[in-house]
């Protein structure tokens, strides 16, 4: 418990943070009236087949993360490599020498900062693509909080994912890299050639699992092993950070 | 207490610190000497468990570091006053770090007050700070829970006269209230007025552990000659180097001997027929007990210019 009060002390004491949030919700407040504008607009279009009906606000929400989902990884992976670039990871392991301790520290407050900044995002986005989808948008009050819930739990979940690999990679703009990489861009390269292996494969990646869950689909699996899936690898990258902060020296 | 045994860190196949065992006692301020790169941080580092030794082991009070759960109560350490973020105030990086040790922030009003940080100066972004600033906030992160134990990396670097006098009353007064304090720097003159002990590392290795008094009574006389002829110089601090005198050359004409004496030096150019301008000894001091001590230690230890035709 004094490690995760001394890791809150540490984030709200830069003032990047508090930039990082406010980032965040511009960016959501313009990519959910961007949507919102796309789907009120293509319902007035007069090509039927362009018509999108009565569109669920909670997943107008889902899709404006796209963008904002890197300014909440952004909080996640600069809770460490920030430490490696200042130097003041030993002051950290200095006061704290257990290196679990330290990390599940880390995660404890970026899951609870990113799953309420989510949360803040949600209610942003909803305020924003509301009014803008009038008529052509439904928000019943139990689905579209399950979405916000869901997709705060989605930012906390790539957040830790984020921490743990900065932690092994120790350098933001490489874990940014690897992050995108793992994220989007393989998944994306997998599916290209439209092959069920390649394709099997790529709904394995985290991103991937993050968005089966979202969208509920139920294909290839259902939401809840999507969760499970991208659980799965943020505790794989946090095991992998603490293995690399107890062998190399800080 | 701090006990080190067989402690060695290699990096690829040099060894920064070489099986080092010394025990470092409380209530007295025991320097920590070596030349830039003996391999002074390291150890402290391998104290402090930031490195994996490769071999043998830091104890505090007799268990390693990083088993400790709350350490800053058990050590207190100023290792890189630059380790700060440079947006963070100086009173929230001190803040976080009592709160990760259970340390109330009243502590951290009484270390501000301690270093001689005022509430202004602690409330500005870490990269406003002066290089003196640093050290001070250091400090005061090294005190904040009272640790029996206190190390201190070259804690006077950048600190002015009033500064570096601070630390030496700080580190004496510390010392005298029975704690551990052990404070590193390659500045001789410096711990001939600060440590009662020295423990003098070269290339990583254990040169001597004793009382300073003793390491500069046992360093001998110095001897000074001087000749307007370099090689014949260079030729007589072969002689004496082959005789098992330390040389070190200060310039082209001038030679600074220990492990010698002024009469056998004075025969030797006598012997070479070189003409010396100045012939005399001189007081011991830490400077010279220790160039003497490390003199075979150091990579680029000064010979004497070799310029042609040194021949007897």
């Amino acid at each position: 418990m004094t490690t995760i009060r001394a890791e809150w002390a540490k984030l709200r004491s830069v003032r990047s943070t508090w930039w990082t949030v406010v980032a965040a919700v511009v960016v959501m407040a313009a990519t959910a009236a961007q949507v919102a504008i796309y789907v009120a607009n293509g319902n007035t279009n007069d090509d039927p087949s362009d018509d999108a009906g009565v569109v669920p606000l909670g997943s107008v929400l889902i899709d404006s993360l796209e963008l904002v989902q890197y300014a909440v990884l952004a909080l996640g992976l600069l809770m460490i490599t920030s430490e490696f670039t200042t130097g003041t990871i030993r002051t950290t392991l200095q006061c704290t020498p257990s290196r679990g301790r330290v990390l599940l520290a880390k995660a404890a407050v970026t899951a609870t900062v990113t799953f309420g900044l989510g949360l803040l995002l949600g209610a942003v986005g909803a305020a924003v693509a509301g009014p803008v989808l009038g008529e052509w948008g439904a928000a019943p009050a139990a689905g579209t909080l399950r979405d916000v819930v869901a997709l705060a739990g989605y930012l906390a979940l790539i957040g830790v994912l984020a921490l743990g690999l900065g932690a092994v990679l120790r350098s933001a703009v490489l874990t940014l890299t690897v992050l995108l990489a793992v994220l989007m861009i393989v998944p994306l390269s997998l599916r290209e050639p439209d092959i069920t292996a390649l394709n099997r494969v790529a709904d394995v990646f985290p991103g991937e699992a993050g968005r089966h869950f979202l969208a509920g689909d139920g294909q290839p699996y259902p939401p809840a092993v999507g969760l499970l899936l991208l659980a799965g690898w943020a505790a794989v990258a946090l095991l992998a950070g603490r293995a690399a902060l107890r062998r190399r020296d800080a | 207490m701090i006990t080190l045994r067989t402690l060695t860190k290699r990096f690829g196949s040099t060894a920064a610190v070489d099986e080092l065992t010394v025990d470092i006692a409380p209530g007295r301020v025991t320097g920590f000497l070596g030349p830039n790169g003996a391999g002074k941080s390291t150890t402290m580092r391998l104290i402090l468990g930031l490195d994996r030794p490769t071999a043998g082991q830091a104890l505090i009070g007799g268990r390693p570091y990083r088993r400790l759960r709350r350490p800053l109560h058990e050590v207190g350490a100023l290792l890189d006053a630059r380790a700060v973020h440079p947006a963070r105030s100086g009173r929230a990086h001190l803040s976080a770090m009592a709160a990760s040790n259970g340390i109330s922030e009243r502590r951290v009003d009484e270390v501000l007050a301690t270093v001689g940080l005022d509430e202004r100066a602690a409330a500005k972004p870490a990269r406003a700070f002066s290089l003196g600033m640093g050290q001070r906030l250091g400090i005061a992160g090294a005190l904040l829970g009272d640790p029996p134990v206190l190390m201190f990396d070259e804690p006077v670097n950048g600190l002015d006269p009033d500064g570096v006098r601070w630390i030496r009353q700080l580190a004496r007064s510390l010392a005298a209230e029975g704690r551990t304090v052990l404070i590193s720097s390659h500045l001789m003159s410096e711990m001939q007025q600060t440590a009662d002990w020295l423990v003098v590392l070269g290339r990583g290795r254990l040169i001597a552990d004793a009382p300073t008094a003793q390491v500069i009574a046992d360093s001998g006389v110095a001897v000074r000659v001087r000749s307007p002829r370099p090689e014949g110089l260079a030729a007589v601090a072969d002689r004496l180097t082959a005789a098992g005198a330390v040389v070190e050359s200060a310039g082209t004409d001038e030679l600074t001997v220990t492990g010698t004496t002024a009469e056998r030096v004075g025969e030797l150019a006598y012997e070479l027929k070189v003409p010396l301008h100045e012939l005399a000894s001189h007081e011991a001091s830490l400077e010279r007990a220790f160039m003497a001590l490390t003199a075979d230690r150091v990579e680029y230890a000064a010979r004497p210019a070799r310029t042609g035709g040194a021949s007897a």
